[in-house]
């Protein structure tokens, strides 16, 4: 039997120093945000419930309204006790994916790898770079197991990874996999239906007829797109956004809950509400003036925290 | 006449919102109503600037253009020129790097102002007339 360990540490707790900061992301982790229907953490959640017998997901998120979300104690602590009881349940190999990079890991493979290696720990690793992601074999460790931390640092057997991988550390990355989902280059496909060849839109979006979609684009759930509206260039448009007469969005991210103003000529940027990232001049601007960018206020969650991720028997415990 | 007072220079405010654009429009005001007015904005300073601050140099544009001046803008910092693309008025605005390249632009003699040189053919047309009247 195979557990899952997800943890989506912000703070560091897992750290050390061959694996600088991973969420130096803007606002929130970019692997936590919104992307063409669903965030890269659930995504991959979803994956892991396929070769995992059992998931847990672990966060310090503030947003979780899960009933574990009350759990004094730091990330790392947290970690340990799931994996001591996973132990204690009998599993015998435990995958731990510290979350920040989207990967496409073939379990199967590395569980293969590892049992073949019948080494402790077994590390991914992609073509130039370790990833978070370690194998651990519960059934050699000692009854008091040692600390996760101390473990992970123990050399391990190097597993690469041919999947495709983002890191998400920065915006640039974050846009990139959006494009490289548009061009089919990675496995991550657009939630919602296809309705022309490259237009993706999900349910409840509404596109006034005026309004111009070039391909590729994604219209995510709830939004509204005005008219003589152009979205263009592998723009994406997430949850509940709008966005108001006459403006052209252009090879640009809109994240969840977004209100962009009339008239406007938005390119090559990343809209959260009242901040904008353009990502051309690398500049970072909160817009003040809530008639051109302010934060939606039709429902809808901001970002997907790890309470809306959690599915079907998936455990969720957070630091928070 | 091609006489205009001197290129005056002035500092746009870090953030131009209602309050700081009515400031700001207080010292600008008396010199767009000069003749031929030849400003040029320094953007340097701009962090943040909100529709009203990009009205207002829609309007200061609009004033200098109706008496037969000019407004450039310079040294643009990265957030001006993004707010400016934005909100689809970059390409409205004449901008220079630096203030200096924007006053020197000013000081660019006017087409007017240079001597054209008489065509070849003029000697021929009145030379041409003068035979028609004769006739």
């Amino acid at each position: 039997m195979v557990g899952a360990i997800i943890i989506g540490d912000q703070t560091g707790a897992m750290e050390d120093k061959h694996s600088p900061s991973r969420f130096c992301s803007y606002q929130a982790p970019w692997a936590s945000m919104e992307l063409l229907g669903k965030s890269p953490i659930a995504r991959l959640a979803e994956d892991l419930k396929q070769d995992c017998d059992v998931v847990s997901l672990i966060s310090n998120d503030r947003d979780s309204q899960h009933g574990n979300a009350t759990h004094q104690g730091s990330i790392a602590d947290l970690a340990a006790d799931r994996f001591e009881d996973y132990k204690r349940e009998g599993l015998g190999t435990v995958l731990i994916v510290q979350c920040g990079s989207y990967v496409e890991l073939d379990v199967a493979e590395m569980l293969n790898f590892h049992e073949v290696r019948g080494v402790g720990v077994t590390r991914a690793f992609s073509e130039h770079a370790p990833l978070d992601i370690w194998m651990v074999d519960l059934s050699g460790l000692p009854d008091h197991v040692p600390p996760l931390s101390t473990l992970l640092r123990t050399t391990p057997a190097m597993y690469h990874s041919q999947g495709y991988v983002n890191h998400l550390r920065t915006a640039r990355e974050f846009r990139r996999l959006v494009l490289d989902s548009f061009h089919s280059r990675c496995r991550l496909r657009p939630q919602g239906s296809e309705i022309k060849p490259g237009i993706w839109s999900c349910e409840g979006a509404q596109i006034e007829r005026s309004a111009r979609v070039v391909a590729p684009a994604f219209i995510g759930r709830a939004v509204y797109i005005s008219a003589e509206c152009l979205i263009t260039r592998g723009s994406n448009v997430e949850s509940n956004s709008r966005v108001d007469f006459g403006t052209a969005v252009e090879d640009s991210t809109i994240l969840p809950n977004s209100y962009v103003g009339i008239g406007l000529d938005l390119s090559h940027s990343i809209v959260d509400g009242r901040n904008l990232l353009n990502l051309r001049h690398n500049v970072n601007l909160e817009i003040t003036d809530p008639v051109v960018m302010r934060q939606n206020t039709v429902g809808g969650v901001h970002r997907q925290s790890w309470a809306s991720i959690e599915a079907g028997s998936m455990a969720l415990s957070s630091a928070e | 006449m091609l006489t205009s007072g001197p290129v005056v220079v002035m500092q746009v405010p870090e953030v131009l919102n209602v309050k700081e654009v009515r400031n700001f429009m207080d010292e600008l005001g008396p010199l767009l109503e000069s003749n031929r007015p030849r400003i040029v904005l320094d953007c340097s300073q701009v962090r943040s600037m909100e529709s009203a601050g990009v009205e207002m140099l829609l309007r200061c544009l609009e004033e200098v253009l109706k008496r037969d001046g000019d407004l450039k803008l310079a040294s643009l910092s990265p957030e001006a020129e993004v707010i400016l693309e934005l909100m689809r008025v970059a390409r409205v605005f004449e901008t220079f790097h630096t203030c200096e390249d924007a006053v020197r632009s000013f000081n660019a003699i006017p087409a007017e102002a240079v001597p054209q040189n008489t065509p070849w053919y003029s000697d021929v047309f009145s030379e041409l007339g003068v035979v028609k009247q004769a006739s």
